[in-house]
């Protein structure tokens, strides 16, 4: 019950609430939403990302393709169809989630109205996780852009999991599903990753290791295609309830990915930082 | 290479102090180039993996999940007889779309819908569904008679034969005894229940009932009443102005085609506007959220229209041609004003004044209602004023606006009883159906628990069966469920989980996961389309599918239809008889498929891309308006002046047993709609000197009544429920990929009043109400209306497998068993609790 003594609140929460435009969540995004996220992303960094007109293709690069993501955060309803579709192509274990939705408070508004925000691995150009490895197990892909991780010589120790301001790196502690524990059909299921089919098994990699989206490049073909017509496509995108995840090469002026970059505004979390997120997103 | 947990905490804690200035040094390693791609080198590939297990490895199986009930369609690769993964299907365009011009933009045979077809997060995780060790595997005896909640049944496996065997020996018994009806039988609906209905039917029980009066009967009642169509959908992607009352289709996503249809009309320009108590996640992408008091909806819906009636708003030339009873309703709203609602709702009146002038003017537009103000005591006459917002602004079965779909018929070639089931069909149905004026087929499972539990209705049942429902937690009030049926001499329950109700069964046999068996789906899109569920691995546990356990106590009974053919054991095309129980159902499949819309076999139909049937003809618009032809007026009778418009026009003089058929509009008959005016009824006659099931009169008028429990001192708080993208009512939660993405359902309350509570973010809480207590935990924010709290159903388990145990808060115990005494719907919306500290 409540304290009799308490001033009742004020109810009538129904007054005239402000509309959410798109330059508001805009404006309030740089202007504090965006630090709370940016709270939510970092390891204790408190940065603000910057508006990024995109230009789609940085000319220089000598790389064949340059795949990346622009995501639609007016598409996006917040469902987590891709997180458990990451989970069901990738076969993840628990605790590690190569992507996640964030549910983002837009401060000023009186109703706690969320932005929903779809964080993969954002395949930085100049990705922080890279240099800090100390055997060479994780590395940039030069022919599209991809960052991967080497499961034969990661040693788990982790550097990468902390140089990354954005949280998209997990470590295999070896926890499995009950599916797997109980030897169930499904525990021999292997996972795609990197085209390598391993098979979950105590002490085997990637058991251990350090984890991250791929784009799920075993799914392009011999020539480092993709083809979403035949289902090749990276999982999130390919089940995004609101079609808000669109994926492409970058380096492709007529991709729509790059397409979308030209026509709308668009921007990158903690731009300040140099990082080059390949992932972009649309407000 | 595991490393004990001391080692792990250590490091984690390492991590942690040292993240910050880590990140720091990375980046800036990073920016300066060094050593970027110091490391690259070729990756081993796995070819032997590659040609096992890769995605042309195997096959692609077309099917339809039943993670829920919205039968999305999706291809799932087999490898070696085992489930890999599951893809959405593009050829079916419950995954894509519900109008026909968006689906077919693009299409093609070969590749299906243009931007390619979606699953949401249930349907991703359909394999852990299928592969959860805690499944039932073999048949259960209970040898425990204690059946109270908690109490440990002393499962006892034994083997299909002998559960079979004693269960149609039991029911032998009752039938014998000339007391068939008094098996009562529950199911889920959409899958697998014709078969069951047919059993029904052919034992000689009344008393088949199924899921949808948990669900939408009062929409379903409200809609019915007003323009004859039990489930018109929203087309949102056509839409300008989309207001929705109590419904969350991005996340509760009943159709996965939901979420695309409804931010692709936004990005059209739409306008979307959401009246509930809490800032649902499909609030959250509208342009406006109007917060309500719960059960208020009907009067704010009514302030709506007397704004825009008062105004001349409203489409003149629809409500002229096209409804009846407007005067009196127009007259019912003088004083209903925004100021009138603005107490009764908290809406402020001004905010009703404009919402009103946006509804009317923004063309097309649409007003939709699902469940939220459904499951009220007073939800079906709020239904009605709400959809009845559609009639004055003349959108009904226009683009944009709410459409009747044209849905897709298969034949259910339902048995005739024989003397011994008919004598006992004509016994009252034991949920007393017909005191509810509205009600639905589906009948009303809470008066069925209440009169179980004391004792009342016609008779008192003995047997009872349960098919992939778990009625402890899906039905308002648990303690009455688990004291009803404690009262049943025998209670059967088929299901894929050790459920709450599974634990108090006498009997358990494992159900199937979708994934191993068949369904037919007619899809809710608005012209016709049927997905064929099908077999994609066999049941992993050499189990029956439900038809088949169904069919086989049949068979025991040896079941005769009134022809004496034994209608479990013959083939439904061939007449002759078919051992094998899956080619039984086959054929009975075959024929549904074959003397339905579709025309053609089951193995015809496999072969359809992605099994999938979609009408070419598309959806069609303003139907109502059909001319009927003349060859089919022959003999009909004019219910008065042939050229008036108004006229009803019957098949034959309704003394001879007529029905309506049409209406006369602009001097030629025209199909109408399917009311008794064949016209939208603002005034529904056909209440006129009706009593609800509580003896109330009914109003033909679609008036505000307050819902008949309100907050007091002792319980000052409403308590709402509802349904997210995550899980599927309460039978998702041991599945932990969903579990994954929600775990728990904290119960979320304003801050100021949690203040008043004393409580904070967070904090642990005895959720009370005058029927139960439960602990639950806050979550502070401004997304909810302060005088409300609401959590996420379906949490809270006792039973169900390890995963789902112990896990967030269960909400039916905090409720009564009622149904709303109009329609039967369970009332799953009307509490009031109180909140204190744990």
């Amino acid at each position: 019950m409540p304290d009799a003594a308490t001033e009742p609140s004020t109810p009538a929460p129904a007054g005239e609430l402000p509309d959410v435009s798109r330059r508001d969540v805009v404006a309030r995004l740089l202007k504090l939403g965006a630090v709370s996220l940016a709270a939510a992303l970092a390891s204790g960094a408190s940065l603000a990302p910057l508006l990024h007109v995109a230009s789609a293709a940085e000319p220089g690069k000598k790389r064949k393709r340059r795949y990346g993501m622009v995501i639609d955060t007016r598409r996006c309803v917040g469902c987590d169809a891709c997180v458990a579709a990451c989970k069901a192509e990738n076969k993840t274990p628990p605790g590690v989630s190569y992507t996640i939705v964030l549910e983002q408070g837009l401060g000023e508004r009186p109703d706690d109205r969320p932005l929903f925000l779809t964080k993969p691995c954002f395949q930085c150009e100049h990705p922080p996780c890279v240099p800090v490895c100390p055997v060479g197990a994780t590395f940039k892909r030069s022919q599209d852009g991809i960052v991967v991780v080497d499961y034969d010589r990661c040693i788990g120790c982790r550097y990468c999991i902390v140089a990354c301001p954005y949280q998209a790196r997990f470590s295999d502690f070896g926890e499995d599903y009950p599916a797997v524990e109980e030897h169930t059909p499904w525990a021999s299921v292997p996972s795609p990753e990197y085209k390598q089919f391993r098979v979950r098994g105590k002490g085997k990699s990637p058991e251990g290791n350090v984890r991250k989206c791929t784009f799920c490049l075993h799914l392009q073909d011999e020539n480092g295609e993709y083809d979403r017509a035949s289902g090749r496509w990276p999982a999130c995108a390919k089940t995004c309830t609101g079609k808000a995840i669109h994926f492409g090469d970058l380096n492709d002026p007529d991709s729509e990915v790059s397409q979308l970059l030209k026509e709308r505004q668009a921007i990158r979390l903690k731009e300040e930082l140099g990082t080059e997120p390949n992932v972009y997103y649309l407000l | 290479m595991p490393e004990s947990d001391a080692q792990k905490i250590t490091r984690r804690r390492l991590f942690k102090l040292g993240g910050g200035a880590a990140t720091g040094v990375a980046a800036a390693a990073a920016v300066s180039g060094l050593g970027t791609r110091s490391g690259e080198h070729d990756l081993r590939v796995n070819a032997a993996g590659l040609q096992r297990w890769g995605r042309d490895a195997g096959q692609w199986v077309p099917s339809c999940c039943n993670m829920c009930g919205g039968q999305c369609g999706i291809m799932v690769h087999v490898v070696d007889g085992i489930v890999e993964k599951i893809e959405p299907n593009n050829w079916n365009p419950n995954n894509y779309t519900n109008i026909s011009t968006d689906w077919f933009d693009g299409y093609t045979d070969e590749h299906g819908c243009k931007e390619g077809a979606v699953i949401c997060p249930k349907g991703n995780a359909g394999v852990m569904a299928l592969y959860d060790p805690d499944r039932v595997k073999t048949p259960l005896k209970r040898t425990n008679p204690d059946k109270s909640i908690g109490a440990d049944p002393r499962w006892q496996e034994i083997s299909w034969d002998q559960a079979l065997d004693e269960i149609a020996a039991k029911l032998k018994a009752l039938r014998d005894s000339g007391e068939a009806h008094k098996l009562i039988w529950f199911s889920e609906d959409h899958s697998f229940t014709h078969p069951q209905m047919d059993f029904c039917t052919l034992f000689g029980t009344p008393n088949y009932s199924n899921h949808a009066n948990l669900c939408d009967v009062s929409r379903k009642a409200s809609f019915r009443t007003i323009l004859g169509d039990d489930r018109p959908l929203a087309d949102f992607i056509q839409s300008k102005y989309i207001m929705l009352f109590g419904w969350n289709p991005t996340s509760a996503i009943k159709w996965v085609h939901l979420p695309r249809i409804i931010t692709r009309a936004i990005e059209h320009g739409a306008r979307l506007v959401v009246v509930d108590p809490y800032l649902s996640d499909t609030a959250a992408k509208a342009q406006e959220w109007v917060p309500i008091r719960p059960g208020t909806d009907g009067a704010f819906a009514l302030a709506l229209a007397h704004v825009i009636i008062r105004d001349r708003l409203y489409d003149r030339e629809f409500v002229e041609k096209w409804t009846v009873g407007f005067d009196r309703f127009a007259d019912y709203v003088k004083d209903k004003t925004p100021a009138w609602a603005e107490t009764i709702t908290s809406i402020p009146a001004a905010t009703t004044e404009r919402l009103a002038r946006e509804l009317a003017t923004t063309k097309p537009a649409l007003v939709d209602v699902w469940s939220g103000p459904g499951q009220h005591s007073n939800g079906v006459q709020g239904g009605r004023a709400i959809g009845l917002l559609n009639a004055l602004i003349g959108t009904i079965d226009a683009p944009g606006g709410m459409i009747n779909p044209d849905k897709a018929k298969t034949k259910h070639n339902a048995p005739q009883p024989d003397d011994t089931a008919a004598e006992t069909l004509k016994q009252p149905r034991f949920d007393e159906r017909s005191k509810y004026p509205l009600s639905h087929s589906s009948g009303i499972y809470a008066q069925s628990f209440v009169n179980l539990a004391e004792d009342k209705g016609p008779y008192k049942p003995k047997i009872g069966v349960i098919v992939f429902q778990n009625p402890m937690m899906a039905v308002p009030g648990s303690q009455t469920v688990a004291k009803a049926l404690a009262k049943l001499e025998t209670l059967v329950v088929i299901d894929t989980m050790l459920s709450e109700t599974a634990m108090l069964a006498d009997y358990v046999l494992p159900g199937t996961v979708y994934l191993e068996r068949y369904d037919i789906n007619a899809h809710w899109v608005t012209w016709p389309a049927i997905g064929l569920r099908q077999p994609v691995v066999k049941p992993l546990f050499g189990q029956p599918a439900e038809y088949e356990t169904v069919a086989a106590l049949g068979r025991r009974l040896g079941l005769k239809d009134k022809s004496g053919k034994e209608f479990f054991r013959i083939g439904a095309i061939s007449g002759q008889p078919v051992e094998d129980l899956t080619a039984w159902y086959e054929e009975y499949l075959s024929a549904e498929l074959k003397g339905g819309s579709p025309g053609i076999t089951l193995e015809e139909f496999k072969k359809l891309p992605g099994a999938v049937w979609v009408d070419r003809k598309g959806t069609r618009y303003r139907k109502y308006a059909d001319t009927i032809p003349a060859d089919q007026l022959t003999g009909a009778f004019y219910d008065g002046d042939r050229a008036a418009n108004g006229t009803v026009v019957y098949d034959k003089p309704p003394q001879a047993g007529g029905k309506p058929i049409g209406v006369v509009v602009d001097g030629a008959v025209r199909k109408g709609f399917n009311t008794p005016s064949r016209r939208v009824e603002f005034y529904a006659k056909s209440l006129e000197g009706k009593v609800d099931a509580l003896g109330n009169p009914v109003d033909p008028l679609p008036v505000y009544v307050p819902r008949d429990w309100q907050p007091d001192e002792q319980y000052p708080l409403y308590l709402i429920n509802w349904k997210e993208a995550s899980h599927t009512h309460s039978r998702t939660f041991n599945n932990p990929w969903l579990l994954h993405l929600k775990s728990e359902n904290p119960l979320i309350i304003h801050p100021d009043t949690a203040a008043r509570f004393g409580l904070k973010d967070g904090d642990e809480v005895i959720i009370e109400s005058p029927y139960g207590s439960t602990r639950g935990k806050i979550k502070a924010t401004r997304r909810m209306h302060p005088e409300v709290v609401g959590l996420q159903h379906g949490f809270g388990h006792w039973a169900g497998g390890r995963n789902a145990v112990g896990r967030g808060t269960a909400d039916a115990g905090l409720r009564p068993t009622r149904a709303d005494p109009l329609s039967g719907q369970a009332i799953h919306k009307q509490t009031c609790v109180t909140l204190r500290k744990a």
